[in-house]
């Protein structure tokens, strides 16, 4: 991370004002999905440019997660990490039900697969913050398809958030690489959100270790529909 | 398996499942809009009845009057009481049922709430913005669970921790969703029922399939109650380095340093997690007694401090930081001060033997800031209090009491309190050693001994009886003897434990009989409280349980009725 003096204001003003912005973001993207649940594009003019509105709020709402996630405290990118067991299909219910409004206004199908008995041991706030971030990124560059899949590999867990747009630029791709390395100098997160949250969500997956193996994070491009795909591996 | 589309399943049906719709909800949080919005999701989630409350004071004047079923609390709930404190009230007022489901929400993830070794825990933490898909997932969830934990919480609550720990052993086989949960309330069970060795059992299990904190923390709390203090402190630092916010394993390391003799070592460990946490009643009244014991008296006054701020909106505030602060004032030569604090304390709090505390302070602030006149004369006046009251305070005050009133000159009255200890403390040759020790530095060596000898026989001859009686079948007059017995030593542990092993005889030989069990029950409840952990309480409360004819047959017919009602 950049320590210098200047980042550090920045960092304390926004960690000190995300707190307050959040509830008025609760509020602006509840009172969004309300009237899109009430709505269809044939009763509403306004259908499409309120579901982008939304999109807009969650990425809002996203950055303010991980702002305050990785700078509660000035210059402490820590976290009262907790690992708890949960049911797989709790995960799945979850992201699934954050993302609903928004992938029907966009006219997108979400395919879960994933096997339902399955009991992982992560931080639930965390991974679902993690995963509910692919899938909303996923929603603006997909064409019409997302799958998220779910299962054990090689004695870790894999999670998966395929879609069927253009798959990656090459720029994002090595975005991708260079934050699991530890290697942020390549992305400014101050002008590309797109490079804090994958700088977040690989920090979620080191966070998350098991004896001598730790989770990890990469980009692809190919999966089941041939589109990107984020590839979350746990330990 | 492949599910598409998952959400088209309308969420009102799954609600349905478990019937939320007609219960009572209460929505707490100081911001207008959330409330609405939280209410706007409840009510498409089916919800009728929804309170709401904006600020802690609030939410208890509501949660006095109606039993609610789900508790929506915000975390920061502004000036007052914060969301924690708002469940610390209701939990220990009863305010709530135990089906009673409490969800605490917050902007981000705090310390406090997920890391502190928090007695009273929310059912779930949420973070802001809560959808309704979130709210459902999770309502549904605690639901199942409490499902699951029902009857291990109602013989938790029934103190009867042996068939808790059966009870977990059960629904384990039932639900293995479960079993690190199962295994972490059965270990605290184990624990609680003075079976260590089956406890380290439990959390090696726990262990094996992952480095679960709360598994190393608890072995390590094992190895420190066998007296293993290095080894215990080696594995709560080893958690510490591995989770900086497990703030649980930080009041244990101190624990750990006291016992080893190293209360600077305490001292800087409870600052620390005092930094990470400083909102715990608890943690700040140890750091100004160990800083107190060290006569770091600027630390100690800082401590005491926060904690009375603290305490302000919480049940769980005591009297020990204002006596604490009073015996600063006190150091720090200002006696007014320290008066004006404990007449604060004898206001704020009763019971306690509150007046007999303040007075002992009162003494000590006098003493230490050299006027020995008035020192003396707090001495006079708690062998007054003594005398008016036979009720004796816990074996530390006693101690503290004596010492004090040695110290500024008084004779009897605490040699006579000395006794009363070693009577009800006979067997423990660790505080026979301290007793001693007091004896001496009054100059009081021979005299001492001569009065720990009579008082170890009295209690012996005391329990003797009892038992002979009851080794010879006089069933009737064993008890009558043991309560004569308790009378005069209410604190002695053997005493207790054997009153009730009588109890349970006659019960057991003579028929059952409603008061004689509630005796018995009395008698355990109060060897709990003087002694927590032992493994004859948890094995006496048990038998106790099986006796009880009509508990035995709701047993049974609770079962069947849960075996209709379990959840698929």
């Amino acid at each position: 991370m950049d320590d210098t003096p200047s980042s550090n204001d920045l960092f304390l003003f926004l960690a000190s004002t995300a707190h307050d912005m959040k509830n008025s973001i609760s509020v602006l993207s509840g009172t969004l999905e309300t009237l899109l649940a009430d709505a269809s594009p044939r009763t509403e003019a306004a259908y499409p440019q309120m579901a982008h509105m939304l999109y807009q709020t969650k990425r809002l709402n996203d950055n303010l997660i991980q702002l305050l996630a990785l700078y509660k405290q000035v210059g402490k990118p820590e976290y009262p990490f907790q690992m708890e067991p949960l049911e797989i299909t709790h995960l799945v219910e979850q992201v699934v039900a954050a993302g609903r409004v928004l992938l029907k206004s966009k006219g997108i199908t979400l395919e879960a697969d994933f096997e339902p008995d399955l009991v992982w041991h992560f931080d639930e706030d965390l991974i679902v913050g993690v995963v509910g971030h692919a899938i909303n990124n996923a929603i603006n560059y997909t064409g019409d398809k997302i799958r998220l899949s779910i299962a054990k590999l090689d004695g870790g867990l894999e999670i998966r958030v395929e879609d069927n747009g253009r798959g990656y630029p090459a720029a994002m791709l090595e975005a991708g690489a260079s934050a699991m390395n530890g290697i942020s100098s390549g992305v400014n997160f101050l002008t590309n959100s797109t490079g804090l949250g994958l700088y977040f969500s690989s920090e979620v997956a080191k966070m998350h270790k098991h004896r001598s193996r730790s989770g990890s994070l990469r980009l692809e491009n190919g999966g089941k529909y041939g589109g990107g795909c984020f590839v979350l591996n746990l330990p | 398996m492949s599910v598409s589309n998952p959400f088209d399943s309308a969420p009102a049906s799954s609600i349905q499942n478990v019937k939320w719709v007609e219960k009572n909800y209460l929505v707490i949080d100081d911001f207008v809009g959330v409330r609405q919005l939280l209410r706007e999701s409840l009510r498409n989630l089916g919800a009728k009845n929804i309170d709401q409350a904006a600020s802690g004071g609030e939410a208890i004047a509501l949660l006095t009057r109606v039993r609610y079923d789900v508790v929506l609390c915000d975390y920061n709930l502004g000036e007052g009481k914060n969301g924690q404190q708002v469940l610390e009230e209701a939990r220990l007022n009863g305010l709530l049922l135990p089906s009673s489901v409490w969800l605490m929400v917050s902007a981000e993830k705090s310390v406090e709430s997920v890391m502190g070794a928090a007695e009273h825990q929310s059912d779930a933490y949420l973070i802001k913005p809560i959808t309704e898909g979130v709210l459902l997932t999770r309502l549904n969830r605690v639901w199942h669970k409490k499902q699951v934990f029902k009857e291990i919480d109602q013989a938790y609550m029934e103190k009867d921790y042996l068939r808790a720990a059966k009870l977990c052993d059960a629904q384990i086989e039932l639900n293995k969703v479960h079993e690190i949960e199962l295994l972490r309330m059965k270990a605290l069970l184990l624990l609680k029922s003075g079976e260590p060795d089956k406890a380290r059992e439990t959390y090696e299990r726990v262990l094996q399939e992952r480095d679960y904190q709360w598994a190393q923390t608890g072995l390590a709390k094992i190895r420190m109650a066998n007296g293993e203090f290095e080894q215990a402190r080696q594995i709560f630092q080893g958690v510490i380095a591995e989770n900086r916010y497990y703030i649980d394993a930080y009041d244990q390391l101190a624990l750990a340093y006291q016992n080893m003799g190293q209360p600077e070592e305490a001292c800087n460990v409870l600052e620390r997690a005092a930094k990470l946490s400083p909102n715990s009643v608890a943690r700040q009244r140890s750091l100004g007694q160990v800083s107190l014991k060290l006569g770091n008296v600027g630390m100690a006054e800082k401590a005491f401090r926060k904690c009375i701020a603290i305490g302000e909106y919480s049940v769980m505030k005591t009297p020990d930081a204002y006596l604490g602060l009073a015996r600063v004032c006190g150091m720090k030569n200002e006696p007014k001060e320290a008066l004006q604090l404990l007449m604060t304390a004898q206001r704020e709090f009763s019971g306690d033997q509150i007046g007999l505390r303040a007075k002992i302070t009162e003494g000590m602030v006098y003493h230490e800031s050299g006027d020995f006149r008035r020192a003396r004369k707090a001495g006079d006046e708690l062998e007054e209090m003594l005398n008016a009251n036979a009720e004796r305070p816990d074996t530390a005050t006693c101690m503290e009491m004596a010492t004090l009133m040695f110290a500024v000159g008084v004779k009897e009255a605490p040699a006579e309190l000395l006794c009363y200890v070693i009577k009800n403390n006979h067997d423990n040759s660790m505080l026979l050693d301290d007793v001693k020790k007091i004896f001496d530095k009054a100059r009081m060596g021979d005299e001492g001994d001569a009065l720990i000898k009579a008082s170890k026989k009295e209690a012996s001859d005391l329990m003797n009886q009892g038992v002979l009686l009851w080794k010879t079948g006089k069933l009737g007059e064993a008890v009558e003897w043991m309560r004569h017995a308790r009378a005069k030593l209410p604190d002695n542990l053997r005493i207790l434990f054997n009153a009730a092993q009588i109890l349970l005889s006659h019960l057991q030989q003579l028929g059952y009989e409603e008061a004689l069990a509630a005796e018995a029950n009395e008698v355990l409840l109060h060897v709990d409280r003087v002694a927590p952990g032992h493994q004859r309480f948890a094995q006496l409360m048990e038998q106790l349980a099986r006796l009880n004819p009509a508990a035995t047959a709701a047993a049974a017919a609770a079962l069947v009725a849960d075996s209709e009602i379990d959840p698929a």
